[in-house]
C-alpha cells in the first residue's frame, strides 16, 4: 500500500512539472520579485545609511496609491487618447514619487533628526507615530474627496494606459501587461540605485556613511544632509511602488496597503540582510519564488488561502535561525 | 610676536564623555609648520583632544581655534572642511570600499578626484597595486598607509595623527614612520602617540597630558630618555 | 532603580501593618479610585451636567477593556520595558488566550470540555502561551535589537495568517468567532460556588434589584465584570511587580542596562530572557483570555494583529516604558481619547450635533461647514491625536507619564509617594 501523502506529493511533482505549469510560475515569480525589490528598496536604503527601521515605510506607499489615482482620475477622461494617457502614466508615477521624495525630506528634517542620538528604538517607535498619523490623514481625504467606495475613483481603474491592462503571450503563457510592466519597473529601480551607489558622488558618501558615519563627518562631508536626502529618496521609492500597486489587482488602493506591503518590505530587507541593497534583491528574488510556488500550490492543491503569506514569513524565521544577519547581512550592522 | 595667529590653539577645554569629566582644561597650541607630540599614558584624554578639535566630541567649556579662528561648537565636517585631516585610531577604513573610493570619499567636491587619486598613490606607491580592492582585505600597515593618504587628498594643512604605529609589526612601524617624516616637512601635524623615542623622533615640541590636563611641555630634542618627570608619567 | 527595602530587626503585628499599609498607600488609593469609579460615573451623568460627563468620561465598559488590555499593556511592558527586547511580536499570547477560550467554550478543543471552568481555562491558557513563549524564544533570543523585534514578528504573523484563515475556527475565520448562547463565564475562588461571579457583556443577569443602591443606579453584568476582571488584574499586577523587584528583576534591568557586563558577572542572561518571555507570556494570554471571556467573540483584527501589539505599544510609551503600572494608565488614556472621540452615542461628535444649533452646524468659510468639520476632524479620529500625541511622547516625554514622574520624584513613584505621605504625616518609621 502506498502512503497517500507521498503520492499525492508525486502527484504535486508531476504537476508542477508541466511545462505551462512552470513558465506560468516563474513569470509569477518573476513579477512579483519585482514588485518587492520595488516596495523593500527605500527602506532598505534608509536602514542602511541611518540605521532607522523606517515603519511608515508601507504608508507611503499607500499614499502613493493613491496619489498616483488621483492624479490620473483628475487628468484623464474617457477622450484621452491612448499616448496621452500614456505619458501621463508617467506623470503620475513622477508626481508620487517626488511629493513622496519632499514628504520624507520633511519627517527627517522634523521628527528623526532630534532624535539620532537615542537608541534605535526611539526611531522605530516615532515612525510607528507616523504611521497611525499618516493612515488616519489617508481616511480623512478618501472620505472628504469622496474617493471610495464612489464609481469616479472606480474609474480610476480604466484611466490607466491601455497596454497594462491588455494581455500578451510570453512563453506560451498568456500575461497581463501590468505584469510584464512590473518586472521592467523592478529592473530598471534595481539598475538605478546600482548605478547611483556606485557611480555617483553622493552615492559615494551614502555607503561611506552607511559604514563609519562619524570618519565620514570628519572627511567633510555633511551626512545629515545625505540622511534627509537618502529618507526622501526611500519615501519616494515607497510612493513610486504605490503607483505600479494601485492599478494591481493583487494590492488596488487602500489604507490596510500600508501595512501590508510594510510587512513585505520587512521581510525582504530582514532576509536580504539589513543594510545590504545586494540582499535586498536577492531576497525579493527568494519570497517573490515562494510566493509564486504557493499561491500555485493553493490553487491547485492545497485548500488554504493563507498559505503564500504564511511562508513568505516562515522563510523569514527559517533565514533568521539558520543566518540571523540575513543573507548578505554584516553581523554588526544595525547593532549600534 | 609673530603676526600669524598659531595654527591651532586650544585654551581651557573641558570635555565630557557622558558625565565623565575627561579633558580638564587643556591648553596647546600648534604653530603652522610645526609637528608637535601629545603623549601621555592610556586614557588620559589624548584621543579625546583630537576628537574635541574635530568637534565629535564637542568641549563644554574652552575655545578651540583654527589660525585664530574660533570653531567651538561648529560642525564636525565644517571643521573637516577649514583643512583639518584625521587619522584616527585602528584606522577605520572604509572596509567595503576599494581602496580607491576610499581616497574618493576624501576628495573636495571642487577639486580634480582623478588627479587627487594619482598623486596620493604616487606618495605611497605600495597601495597603487590594490587599489581596486576592498580597503578591508588589506594588512594593517598597507590600511594604515590608506588611513594617512585618505588625509592627504582633502586641502589638509593640519593633520590629527592617532597612535600611527599601534598593533603594527616593527617593520611596518618604520615605513609609517617614514611616510609620515616625508609628510611632517610640508604640514602641520599632531601626533599621538605612546612609542615615545618614536613621538619625539618625529616632532619639534611635545605636550604631556595626564588627567585630562597638560602637565608638561617642550622641544623634542631636548627631552632625556630618562626624565624623571617624563618616566612618572609615562609609567603606567 | 529598584528600592532595597530596610527590613526593621523587630516589629509588632501593628507596625508591620501600619508599614505595610505606609507602603502601599498608592497602590489601595489607586485601586479604590478604580473601584469607586462606576458609582462616581453613574452619579456624575445624572447630574445637570450629565451629557458633559457622559463624552468626557470612559464609560464601565471601556475600563473593563482598560482592565484587560492594559494587563495585555503591562505584560508587553514586562519583557520590552524591563529587559529592553522588543517583543514586536505580543499579540501572539494575547491570541493564544483569547481564542483558546472562545474554541474550549464551543467544544472545538480536544480534550478540555465546554465546561472547562473558566479560572482554569485562563491558567491552561497561560501555561500554553508559557509554552509558545519558551518555543518562540528559543530561537529568537539569539538575535538582538531590531532582528529580535523582527523575528517576534514574525512568529506572530504566522499565527495571524494561520488563524486567519483556519476554517477549524467558524465557517469565516477571517472574522473570528463567537460564543452563541450558554452561561458567562465564572470568576472568582474556585471552590466556593458564593465567591463565583460570571462575567460578559451578554450574561444578561441584571442585579439591579439586589444592589439598587437607592439612587436609581443599576448594577448590570458590566459592572459585575469590572470588579471581577478587576481583581484578576490586580493580582496579575502585584504577581508581575514582585518579580520585577525581586532579584531576578534586578538581573532583567541589568540585562537592559548592560547585557555584557550581566554576563561577565556570571548570570546565564539566555535563560533569564527566556523565563522573563515565558513570564510575560503567560500574562498576556491571561488578558487575552479575560478579553475572550468578556466580550464572548474574538478576530484576528482584535488579537493576533501587529496592530493590537501597538496598543500595547502606544499604552506603554504614554504611560511610561519600563514601568510597569504605566502602560494600565496609558491605555487608560488612549481609550479615553478613543471613548471622547468616537462616533457612537457617547461621542463629542454626536454631542456637538446635538448641541449645536442648525444655523451653526450650517455656517462655515470656503465651503466647508461646522458640521463637515466636526464629521471630517473630529468623529472617530482617535488614532490622528493619538498618533501625534505619541509622537509629542517620543520626541519630548520619552520616560511617559510615570517615568517622568518617577524621574522627578527620584524611586519608584509609589515608594517616593508613600515616604513623602508617611514624612508629611508623621510616620514612625521614618
Amino acid at each position: 500500500m502506498t502512503d497517500p501523502v507521498v503520492l499525492s506529493a508525486v502527484d504535486v511533482l508531476v504537476d508542477l512539472f508541466q511545462p505551462g505549469t512552470l513558465a506560468r510560475i516563474v513569470l509569477d515569480a518573476l513579477s512579483k520579485s519585482a514588485l518587492y525589490v520595488v516596495i523593500a528598496s527605500g527602506l532598505s536604503l534608509i536602514f542602511g545609511l541611518m540605521g532607522v527601521l523606517n515603519f511608515a515605510h508601507g504608508s507611503l506607499t499607500m499614499l502613493g496609491a493613491y496619489l498616483g489615482g488621483a492624479v490620473m482620475v483628475a487628468l484623464v477622461s474617457s477622450g484621452t487618447s491612448g499616448p496621452v494617457r500614456f505619458l501621463l502614466f508617467f506623470l503620475a508615477i513622477a508626481a508620487a514619487f517626488g511629493l513622496l521624495t519632499l514628504l520624507g525630506g520633511a519627517v527627517e528634517v522634523a521628527l528623526i533628526r532630534p532624535i539620532y542620538d537615542r537608541e534605535p528604538l526611539f526611531q522605530i517607535l516615532l515612525t510607528f507615530g507616523v504611521v497611525l498619523v499618516l493612515d488616519e490623514l489617508a481616511r480623512i481625504a478618501v472620505e472628504l474627496y469622496g474617493l471610495q467606495p464612489q464609481s469616479e475613483w472606480q474609474a480610476a481603474m480604466g484611466t490607466a494606459p491601455g497596454f497594462l491592462s491588455s494581455w500578451y503571450g510570453v512563453a506560451g503563457v498568456s500575461t497581463r501587461g501590468l505584469y510584464l510592466f512590473e518586472v521592467v519597473v523592478g529592473a530598471l529601480v534595481v539598475v538605478a540605485i546600482w548605478a547611483f551607489l556606485t557611480r555617483t558622488r553622493y552615492g559615494l558618501y551614502i555607503r561611506a556613511g552607511s559604514e563609519d558615519p562619524e570618519m565620514t563627518r570628519a572627511l567633510g562631508i555633511d551626512v545629515r544632509k545625505a540622511f534627509t536626502v537618502v529618507f526622501g529618496v526611500g519615501a519616494g521609492l515607497a510612493g513610486l511602488a504605490g503607483v505600479v500597486l494601485m492599478w494591481d489587482p493583487r494590492f488596488g488602493a487602500s489604507v490596510p496597503l500600508g501595512v501590508e506591503t510594510l510587512l513585505v518590505a520587512f521581510v525582504v530587507v530582514i532576509i536580504g540582510g539589513l543594510g545590504s541593497f545586494r540582499g535586498t534583491v536577492a531576497a525579493a528574488g527568494v519570497v517573490g519564488l515562494t510566493d509564486a510556488l504557493m499561491t500555485w500550490l493553493f490553487q491547485n492543491h492545497v485548500a488554504f488561502p493563507g498559505l503564500p503569506e504564511m511562508a513568505m514569513f516562515l522563510v523569514l524565521v527559517a533565514v533568521l535561525v539558520v543566518r540571523p544577519q540575513g543573507l548578505f547581512g554584516v553581523a554588526e550592522v544595525g547593532g549600534h | 610676536m609673530s603676526g600669524d595667529p598659531p595654527a591651532l590653539e586650544l585654551d581651557g577645554v573641558h570635555s565630557y564623555y557622558g558625565e565623565s569629566h575627561v579633558l580638564r582644561g587643556v591648553d596647546l597650541a600648534v604653530e603652522t609648520g610645526e609637528n608637535v607630540a601629545l603623549v601621555g599614558r592610556n586614557g588620559v584624554g589624548k584621543t579625546t583632544t583630537l576628537r574635541s578639535i574635530l568637534g565629535l566630541t564637542p568641549p563644554r567649556e574652552g575655545t578651540v581655534r583654527l589660525h585664530g579662528e574660533d570653531v567651538t561648537g561648529v560642525e564636525t565636517h565644517e571643521i573637516a572642511r577649514r583643512g583639518v585631516g584625521w587619522v584616527p585610531e585602528e584606522r577605520r577604513m572604509f572596509s567595503h570600499l576599494s581602496v580607491e573610493e576610499n581616497l574618493r570619499v576624501a576628495t573636495p567636491p571642487d577639486a580634480d578626484v582623478n588627479a587627487r587619486v594619482e598623486e596620493a598613490l604616487d606618495a605611497f606607491p605600495a597601495l597603487r597595486d590594490h587599489r581596486t580592492r576592498d580597503a578591508g582585505d588589506l594588512s594593517g600597515g598597507q590600511q594604515q598607509m590608506v588611513s594617512i593618504a585618505r588625509a592627504l587628498v582633502g586641502d589638509n594643512d593640519l593633520l590629527l595623527v592617532d597612535e600611527p604605529s599601534e598593533g603594527l609589526a616593527p617593520f611596518i612601524v618604520k615605513e609609517v614612520v617614514d611616510a609620515l617624516g616625508t609628510l611632517a616637512d610640508d604640514v602641520t601635524l599632531l601626533l599621538v602617540e605612546q612609542n615615545f623615542p618614536m613621538a619625539m623622533d618625529l616632532t619639534d615640541r611635545f605636550y604631556l597630558l595626564d588627567h585630562g590636563e597638560v602637565v608638561e611641555s617642550g622641544q623634542s630634542g631636548a627631552v632625556a630618555r630618562d626624565d624623571e618627570t617624563i618616566r612618572r608619567y609615562l609609567s603606567a | 532603580m529598584t528600592d532595597v527595602g530596610e527590613e526593621p530587626e523587630t516589629e509588632s503585628t501593628g507596625g508591620y501593618l501600619r508599614r505595610l499599609l505606609g507602603e502601599q498607600a498608592v497602590h489601595i488609593a489607586v485601586i479604590l479610585a478604580f473601584a469607586l469609579y462606576p458609582v462616581v460615573y453613574a452619579v456624575l451623568v445624572r447630574t445637570p451636567l450629565g451629557a458633559e460627563f457622559d463624552v468626557f468620561l470612559p464609560r464601565v465598559h471601556t475600563m473593563v477593556a482598560v482592565l484587560y488590555i492594559g494587563l495585555f499593556a503591562m505584560s508587553f511592558d514586562f519583557i520590552s520595558g524591563y529587559t529592553g527586547y522588543l517583543s514586536f511580536g505580543h499579540s501572539l499570547f494575547y491570541g493564544t488566550g483569547a481564542y483558546l477560550v472562545v474554541l474550549t467554550a464551543t467544544g472545538k478543543v480536544p480534550m478540555l470540555g465546554s465546561d472547562t471552568p473558566f479560572m482554569a481555562l485562563l491558567l491552561v491558557a497561560g501555561i500554553l502561551a508559557v509554552a509558545v513563549a519558551v518555543l518562540v524564544g528559543l530561537v529568537s533570543f539569539r538575535l538582538t535589537g531590531v532582528y529580535f523585534a523582527m523575528i517576534t514578528l514574525g512568529f506572530a504573523e504566522v499565527a495571524h495568517v494561520f488563524i486567519r484563515n483556519w476554517d477549524h475556527v467558524s465557517s469565516n475565520p477571517r472574522d473570528g468567532a463567537t460564543i452563541a448562547g450558554g452561561d458567562g463565564f465564572a470568576l472568582g475562588v474556585p471552590g466556593v460556588d458564593t465567591l463565583q461571579v460570571e462575567i460578559g457583556r451578554i450574561v444578561g443577569t441584571n442585579l439591579g434589584a439586589v444592589f439598587g443602591l437607592g439612587l436609581g443606579i443599576e448594577v448590570d453584568e458590566t459592572w459585575v465584570s469590572f470588579y471581577a476582571i478587576g481583581a484578576v488584574v490586580v493580582v496579575c499586577y502585584f504577581l508581575m511587580q514582585r518579580i520585577v523587584h525581586s532579584p531576578f528583576g534586578r538581573v532583567m534591568i541589568a540585562i537592559r542596562e548592560n547585557e555584557e557586563r550581566a554576563r561577565a558577572v556570571g548570570y546565564d542572561v539566555y535563560r533569564f530572557k527566556l523565563a522573563a518571555f515565558a513570564i510575560s507570556g503567560f500574562f498576556a494570554a491571561v488578558a487575552g483570555g479575560l478579553f475572550a471571556g468578556y466580550s464572548r467573540s474574538v478576530a484576528p483584527s482584535n488579537t493576533f494583529d501587529l496592530f493590537h501589539t501597538a496598543e500595547a505599544l502606544l499604552a506603554a510609551i504614554i504611560g511610561g516604558f519600563g514601568t510597569l503600572a504605566g502602560p494600565l494608565y496609558g491605555y487608560l488614556f488612549t481609550a479615553s481619547v478613543e471613548g471622547v472621540l468616537s462616533t457612537e452615542h457617547h461621542g463629542i461628535a454626536r454631542y456637538l450635533r446635538r448641541g449645536l444649533s442648525d444655523a451653526m452646524l450650517s455656517s462655515g468659510a470656503g465651503g466647508v461647514t461646522v458640521a463637515d468639520a466636526i464629521g471630517v476632524l473630529v468623529d472617530g479620529r482617535a488614532d490622528l491625536y493619538l498618533g501625534i500625541v505619541f509622537i509629542l511622547f517620543v520626541l519630548y516625554v520619552p520616560h511617559g507619564i510615570l517615568g517622568t514622574l518617577r524621574d522627578r520624584l527620584g524611586g519608584t513613584v509609589a515608594k517616593r509617594l508613600s515616604d513623602r505621605l508617611r514624612s508629611t504625616f508623621g510616620g514612625r518609621h521614618r
